[in-house]
Parts: structure tokens; sequence; C-alpha cells
């Protein structure tokens, strides 16, 4: 069976974590998302998979490539323009016949999920599954076993089951997403709510790992979820006394100085340098080239790759971007924050700082619980700062 | 350069020798040929590519074969020049890469001893060469032959009386035996093989090979066994496939920042080199051809800002020509495939002088590292595309962990400024990253000065060599004539040749150069012509004096050239593309050149 991963959207929710890849790319136990997708499909022996790639695509291709390297073969739609769901699925019909999944490429999932889903093969089927905020999603309407609609976003809370976003279709579905288009509709689930209104669609349900990274906070949730297995590796320069518990990965090159204290799980990418008498505390990913200086705590955190933080720091409860720098002394402690995404305002109870790709920090800069900083701001020594930062800005 | 593959096993060896072939495209040919031994020998050959030939040929019956790629040295392309070239009885087939010297005293021995022949190849005298020693053993028919000839080979020979034998030799041109089970095989290089074995056998000058379903002799040109255990091959086939991308060429490129990772990988923090440069000579020579001598140049500011030692760069191919100075320095020697002839040449006479050499190289066991005293990788992975790309930057990346590592062993670097300089090196993989980002921009800017039928490229200090390296990528993949000129030169001829109609392409970051370069582009801007400039991040004066202005991350002096080529790299592929060239296989072009 073939499984189309739709991979094309942006992600302008993971605020400045997308600027220069695709959502489906960010990493979270220094793996991205999608790698968990394909991972979860090669187990359950799906390994012919048309990824639908839009969005800089280039950073899917250099990193999966023909998919080998998975076990899988992958070949690639581009839809240039990200409509929806429903067209970006239109996209990859050629490459389908008969029974095929649909799978979101940025929801975390496992094995046992991707078994769930394969159990209903007979028909069209569609998981559902439980959510403490079914506001934000698709809420379902099942009777039984059976669909029966598909709300979007609801004003109401209806009920908490909503639509994971996978699904098992087959050609069917072809002629319910062109009727919807006719009307200017591109959305998967409402084809699917369309497709339950003519013909029977299984409400399948799972045990299975299903993640959800809406804003950037809740990547630390898939981070320490992806931290779980985590396997213990020691490799590169590891001097003497340097405290390591739990399960640690430390990849090829890094070079531990020390007195460094490591509390599992973490994983350490390829090449980076840890600073003596660093602390890096559960559940933290650094990404390659990462290098952190002397006495800095870094906590339940991921700095993606090429990031350095100077002697001195603290980093709690924070994302990093790519290639964010900041010099010694910078202050990301964790607490209540008010944080302002794509206009609206989330109270997030325990939040350090949100640093986007390529930021430059000076010394003795201060970020307040809840800080944005955009794209390749550069922030001077001894700022302050609160609130959300542009990208490209200058702070003095 | 030319490609051989072999074959001997259960299996037949037709598909498995055009597909092994067509693994060796990139090092470029102009004519194809294979050689099946089954109930008889049967040789199929023909100028133009493999799958033209792939189509015209019949269904060959048999286990045991050899095929080639020819590109043309003796004799221009054609179907008799094709290899493998057969003996008067057609008994023997013999492909050939490298250059018999000898060829023109053999030809006339062996015409004189009633021999015929048909083309006008190099590679025929030692076929018939082989045929006059054959006695019913391909094997010491070969060995013999070979004591006769003079020159640079890889060799595979197969035999219609001896089917299931290969016998393979080589001298100064790569080969390389695969080891499979109840099959082996021979290939110019790894790629041919890596669909079925990562267990392989890299051959030495001298040696000989033969091969047979379930045995694989090493033997020296005097019949005495070798034994080396075979070695297992990292790379796996998918690293050779473009997967979505749709050219090799862009797919290396968008790869960069992932292998400037792997160049620095563990090395930054100290590049280990067993104090091979604390002392024993007082300068430095950088040797290379093609892509890496624009590499060496660049190298040649990095090590002199970095670590103080007076350095030149030298082309491989001249490198022989100058008279030895009395001093000795070392000699660093740059190829990514390690088989490059004229900088194996220039590493031999470096021995000779009695200099110490340091191999950059990308190929792990190619024939370079082998002979240098020490090799620093530079692990790009392969590189299929002929336009070097990523193996170009890592090397520039090497040449900066050389620098930092000379200037400490040296003490003319001190602690803290080698902080900063780390700090740089680390940043290099996201500013690659940021001009990736850009594609789009630069393939518009491709689309506007694509049409042009003359460019130049202009840089001072190491954006010199870098204009030349963005110069050498239009000419070589897009056909467009562009000539690298340093800035300051301009005013000394070139300038004449100003028009509307040629742009001009100037790297102009923020570097001491800077003012220079402002200068320079005001006096192309007086005579017309367009102006592309290549500048740092936050620049916003350049714009009122060029036309188009691509970005890239502001880097300190010496760091420049990485971010800037890949603006250079991504600007020629959509030159190119608009164009529609063949962007992977450049017509004339080889990969590695292993001929002088």
């Amino acid at each position: 069976m073939k499984a189309v991963i739709l991979s094309a959207g942006e992600g302008a929710r993971m605020g400045p974590f997308t600027a220069s890849e695709p959502k489906v790319m960010i990493p979270v136990g220094n793996r991205p998302i999608l790698e968990y997708v394909v991972k979860a499909l090669v187990e359950n022996g799906v390994q012919d998979l048309v990824l639908v790639v839009g969005y800089h695509r280039e950073r899917i291709l250099s990193h999966f490539q023909d998919g080998k390297a998975y076990g899988a073969r992958i070949s690639y739609v581009t839809q240039s323009k990200q409509l929806g769901t429903a067209h970006a699925l239109l996209g990859a019909r050629t490459h389908v016949d008969g029974r095929f999944l649909v799978l979101n490429g940025s929801n975390m999932i496992d094995a046992h999920f991707v078994e769930d889903l394969l159990a209903h093969a007979d028909g069209p089927a569609v998981m559902i599954t439980q959510s403490d905020r079914p506001r934000a999603y698709g809420v379902a309407s099942v009777k039984g076993k059976r669909l029966v609609g598909i709300t979007e976003k609801p004003t109401e809370v209806i009920s908490n089951l909503i639509n994971a976003g996978a699904y098992a279709l087959d050609a069917s579905i072809f002629p319910e997403i062109e009727r919807l288009a006719a009307d200017g509709k591109h959305d998967l689930p409402g084809a699917v709510s369309a497709l339950a209104g003519s013909a029977d669609v299984a409400a399948a349900r799972t045990e299975g790992m299903w993640v959800d990274a809406l804003y950037p906070w809740d990547l630390l949730r898939l981070n320490a979820a992806a931290l779980q297995s985590v396997p213990d590796v020691r490799s590169g320069t590891i001097e003497p006394s340097v405290t390591i518990r739990g399960r640690v990965s430390i990849g090829e090159g890094c070079t531990i100085r020390s007195g460094a204290y490591f509390q599992g799980p973490l994983a350490l990418g390829p090449g980076c340098e840890i600073g003596p008498h660093a602390v890096i505390l559960p559940s933290t990913s650094l990404g390659k080239n990462v290098r952190i200086g002397a006495l800095t705590t870094v906590a339940n955190s991921i700095l993606m790759d090429d990031v350095s933080l100077g002697p001195g720091s603290v980093v709690q409860d924070s994302v990093v971007g790519s290639g964010a720098t900041a010099r010694a002394g910078l202050l990301a402690a964790s607490g209540a924050g008010d944080v302002q995404i794509e206009g609206e305002w989330h109270a997030v109870p325990q939040i350090g700082a949100l640093i986007g790709e390529d930021v430059e920090i000076g010394n003795g800069a201060s970020l307040a619980c809840g800080t944005v900083v955009g794209t390749r701001a550069r922030v001077a020594d001894g700022a302050r700062l609160r609130g959300t930062i542009p990208a490209h800005a200058v702070v003095l | 350069m030319c490609g051989i593959v072999g074959y001997t096993g259960q299996r037949k060896a037709l598909p498995i020798l055009l597909d092994s072939l067509k693994r060796l495209e990139y090092r470029g040919y102009d004519s194809a040929g294979v050689a099946i031994v089954g109930s008889a020998l049967q040789v199929h050959k023909d100028k133009g590519f493999i799958t033209d030939l792939e189509a015209r040929l019949p269904a060959l019956e048999g286990t045991t074969g050899l095929a080639h790629t020819r590109w043309a040295t003796h004799g221009p392309p054609s179907q008799v020049n094709a290899h493998p070239h057969v003996d008067c009885s057609g008994r023997i087939a013999l492909a050939h890469n490298g250059i018999i010297e000898n060829f023109q005293a053999l030809h006339e021995t062996l015409e004189a001893k009633g021999h015929t022949f048909r083309s006008q190849t190099d590679t025929e005298s030692l076929v018939h060469l082989i045929e006059d020693h054959y006695r019913g053993d391909l094997e010491a028919a070969v060995r013999e032959a070979l004591r006769e000839v003079h020159g640079s080979y890889a060799i595979a020979a197969v035999c219609a009386d001896e089917p299931g034998l290969v016998v393979g030799a080589r001298n100064e041109s790569p080969l390389v035996v695969g080891i499979g089970p109840d099959e082996n095989f021979l290939a110019s290089d790894v790629p041919a093989l890596l669909r079925h074995t990562d267990q392989v056998v890299y051959m030495m000058d001298g040696e000989m090979v033969v091969l047979t379903p379930s045995s694989v002799l090493l033997k020296d040109l005097e019949g005495k066994a070798i034994t080396r255990e075979p070695e297992r091959i990292a790379w796996n086939l998918e690293d050779a496939e473009k997967g979505g991308f749709e050219h090799f060429m862009l797919k290396e490129i968008f790869e960069q920042p992932k292998a400037i990772h792997e160049t620095l990988l563990g090395r930054v923090a100290n590049l280990d080199v067993d104090g091979f440069f604390a002392e024993g000579f007082t300068s430095v020579k950088l040797v290379a051809c093609g892509t890496s001598y624009h590499a060496a140049m660049i190298g040649k500011y990095v090590l002199e800002e970095i670590s103080r030692v007076p350095t030149s760069a030298e082309l491989a191919s001249e490198y022989r020509y100058a008279h030895a100075p009395a001093e000795r320095p070392l000699v660093i020697l740059l190829s990514q495939s390690g088989e490059t002839a004229d900088t194996l040449g220039a590493a031999r006479e470096a021995k000779r002088r009695g200099c110490r050499t340091l191999a950059i190289c990308n190929v792990v066991g190619s024939t370079l590292t082998r002979e240098a005293d020490k090799t620093i990788y530079t692990r790009a992975g392969p590189e299929i595309g002929v336009a070097a790309t990523k193996t170009f930057l890592t090397q520039v990346v090497a040449l900066y962990l050389i620098a930092l590592r000379l200037g400490l062993d040296r003490g003319t670097l001190g602690y803290e400024e080698a902080d900063r300089l780390k700090d740089e090196l680390r940043s290099l993989p996201r500013a690659v990253q940021a001009v990736l980002g850009q594609s789009k921009f630069l393939e518009a800017l491709a689309e506007k000065y694509g049409d042009a039928k003359d460019m130049f490229y202009i840089g001072r200090h190491v954006n010199y060599p870098v204009a030349m390296e963005g110069a050498l990528k239009i000419k070589e993949i897009s056909y467009c004539h562009a000539e690298a000129y340093a800035a300051g030169e301009l005013k000394h001829g070139p300038l004449a040749l100003l028009t509307a109609s040629t742009p001009v392409v100037a790297v102009a970051v923020r570097d001491h150069t800077y003012e220079k370069m402002r200068s320079n582009l005001g006096e192309v801007n007086a005579r017309g012509a367009p102006i592309l400039a290549i500048a740092s991040e936050g620049d916003r004066e350049l714009a009122k004096i060029v036309d188009d202005v691509v970005h890239v991350p502001a880097m300190s002096g010496v760091f420049n050239p990485v971010a800037v080529t890949v603006a250079l790299q991504l600007f020629a592929y959509h030159v190119a593309k608009k164009r529609g060239c063949p962007i992977d296989k450049p017509r004339n072009l080889a990969k590695s050149v292993t001929v002088e």
C-alpha cells in the first residue's frame, strides 16, 4: 500500500521556526517531525511514499532524498500554491491507485498508530483521537464506529473527539474533492465529511502515539516524547569528571569538557562542544555543531543546529532556532508567560523564550518568560526584552 | 575520463555491465562499448550515449564481460576508435583507460609481424601485443605484454577461449575490484559497484588482478601473489541518486550545509595532525587544478592572514616546470578525486624535491592519499555533477581548519583570536543555508542576465579567486563565455570590452576592499554595463550604483568566499537551466581528469 504524506505547508503558527524550513522539518529529539511519520509507516511495511512538498521543498528533498536510507521509496509531488490539504492530495492522484493512506507530515506518530489505521483497510476510514483543546481542530461526530461528519474549529465544544488528520482512502475521494474545489473549498476533512454522507467512513481509534504541535511551545512536548526512546550513545571526546545520568545520546565528534553534568533523557547531535561545568537537564535536544559555554544551564529545551550559547547563561523551557547565537550571560528562565502568535495571545504556564533562526544576542541580555525573538533579529548587550521582537529588528 | 567495468559471475553480464557503466557517466565520455564472452566473443560499440548503444544491442547471453566509456585522447570519437578493442582473431577484447606512451613503436613492430590495425588508438596496439603473447593463458599474455608497455593504464581483458575470466591491471589510472558472492567486479570507480557490493579492493600501481566468479587473485607484474584485505565502502547507492532534485548539481548545492558540518565535525576544537605543522618548513605551496586551484588561491590568502606563513598557489600542471628554490615548502595538494593526473605528478615532484606533502582529498584510499605524507579528508560525500560544488566549498573549509591549526602550532595566532575564528567557522553552515533560501531570487536574476553572450566577474583579494570560480561555473555548465578579473585590473584593458550587453558580476562584500570595489563599480557603471553585485547583508549603498544586489550573511574577511560562492553557484545553475544545457554532463568535460 502507498501513503501520501502532506508536507507542503509553512506552519505560520510556528512563529520564527519556519522562516527557512517547513514545519515538518522542525527537529524534535534531533530528527525532523516528518522522519517519525516515515519511520512509523516503514515499520508497518508501507514503503512506497508520496511526499507532497511546497514551502522550502529543498529542505525535505535534501534530507530524505529517494528514501532508501529510511527503508522507503519516496517520490515527490510539488504543490506550488498551498491552497489546502484536499488540493495537495489531488496533486498526488496519479501516484496512487487502489487504497492508500493519507497522513499529515507534522503530527508525530508511532508504528502503533499506523497499525490501527491499517486495521481499517476494507473501506474509507479516518483516525479519531481525543484532545484537550478540540476547538483548535476539526471535531468529529461519530455514530457507533461510523463517521458522521467533521466540523472545523467549532466555536462551541461539541465533543473532545477530533480528526487526527490520518485517513485510509481510495479513488472515491477524488470526485468529492473536485466537487468541493468547484465551490472554492480545498480542505480534505470537508471532502471526507462529504464522502461520509454517501458512503460508510469508519471512525478508527488508536492507543498509539499522536502528538501535534500547534504552537512553538508544543514542540517541547514532542521533544520530550521523542526523547523517551533516545538510545544511550557515547562518542566524541568526553573529558574526565563529566557526570552522565539517565539515557544520553552523544553524537560523533562532540567535545564534553570537565565538570559537565548531564541528566537524561538528552540528545546531542554531532560536533557539539559543551563547556566546563555546563548543566544540561531533561528533556533537551541539542542539534549539530551546538556550543554551550562554561557554567551554562539548559533545561527542557530544543537548541537546533549551530546554536551557540555563551558562558554563564540560563535557558529553560525554550526553543532556539538554527544558527542563533548569544554571548555571555543570557537569561531565558522559565515561568508563566503570555505569548503572541499570529496576532493572538496565549497564556502559557511554563515557558522560557522562543528565539528564532540566526538571531544574534549580545552580552547579558535578559528575556522575560514568553518572549519571542524574530528571525535574524540583533539584540544589543544588556537588553531586557519582553513580548514579540519582529524579524530582522535591531534592538539597542 | 574513460570508465571501465568488468563482470564475471552466475548472472547475465550485459544488464549488470550497462547499469554499472551508467554510474560512471559522470566521468564524461563520447563513446561506449561492451564485450560479452558467451559461446563466442561479441563486441558492440559506437560513439554516443550508453542508452543509444543499449537500444541497438541484441540480447547477448554470457556471464562474463567488460564495458567501457571513452573520452577521446588519441583519435576522434568514432565507432572504430571506441572500446573494447579486439585482436586480429577476434578472440581477445580489451578496454583501457590512460595513455600508452610507446604505442607508435609497438604499432610499427606489430604491424611488421603481420597484425592488422583498425583504429587510431593507442589501446589497439596493446590488444595486438597481448595476442602476440597469447599461448592459451590470458593472464600470462597480459603480464608479458605489460612489461613492454610504457605509460598509464587501467585495463580489463577477456578472451573467448577462457570464459569466466577477467584480467585487470593498473598503472597510474584508477581501478577497483568489487567482491560479491559467486561473482566479482572490476570498475574505474566505486559508484559503479555500489548496487552489487560494498566490499572492494583498491588496486595499486603495477598490480594485476585475475577474476573468476569464485576467486580474486591480486598479483604483481612478476606474477607474485599479493594479499590485501577488502575494504568496506561506507557510501550508499542512494548517495548517488538525485532524490527529487532536477539535477545532481542542484542536489549537491543544497547539500553544502550538511557537507560543511561533516568537514568541521570534531575538528574545530582540535584538528588532529600529529604535530605535522610544528616545524620543518618556512612557507607553504598549494598545488591543484581547475576548481581545486581556485580553492588553493583562496587558501593562499587564508593561510597568510590567519597563520602568517608565506604561501603561494600553483597550478599542478605548471608546478613541475618551476625551478625548485633552495627552501622546501610544505606542499599541500588539493584534488577531489585524488586521481587527478597532474596533481599526482606534482605530488611526486614535490617528494622528489624533498618537500613534505599534505593532501586535501574527498575520496578515501585514492592514489593521492596513499602517496602524500598526510591527508585531510573533506568528507563531502560523492559528487556526481561534473561541475564541482560541495567538494570545492569543503576544500575551502579544510583550508580554514589547516590555517587555524598552523597558526596555533607555530604561535602566530593567539588563543582569543583563534576562538573568534572558530565562531566564524562554526557559523558557515548557517551562512550557506541563508543563501540557499534565495534560490528563487537568483533564478529571477538568471532569467534577467542569462541571455548574455559574455559576462565579466570581478573581485579583489580573497574574492578574486571567488570571482574566478563563479566564472568557471558559468563557462562549464551554461556555455556562456565568462571572464574573471581582479577588479583593479579592469582599467588595464577589459574596460574596453564593456557594453550594455556584457553584465558584470561583482563580489563587493564588506571587507577592506569594499571602498575600492565601489569605485571600480563606478567605472563599470559609467560604461553602461549592467551590474549584479554580491554584497553583505545590511548594505544599502551598493543598490544606488548597481542594477541588482544579492545579499549574503556578513562574515569577517577571509570567511566571505563560502557564502558568496553559493550565490554564484546558484546563479550559474539557473543560467544553465534557462539556456537548456545538460547541467550534470557538460560537453567535452570529465569529472576527474586522469590524463595529463
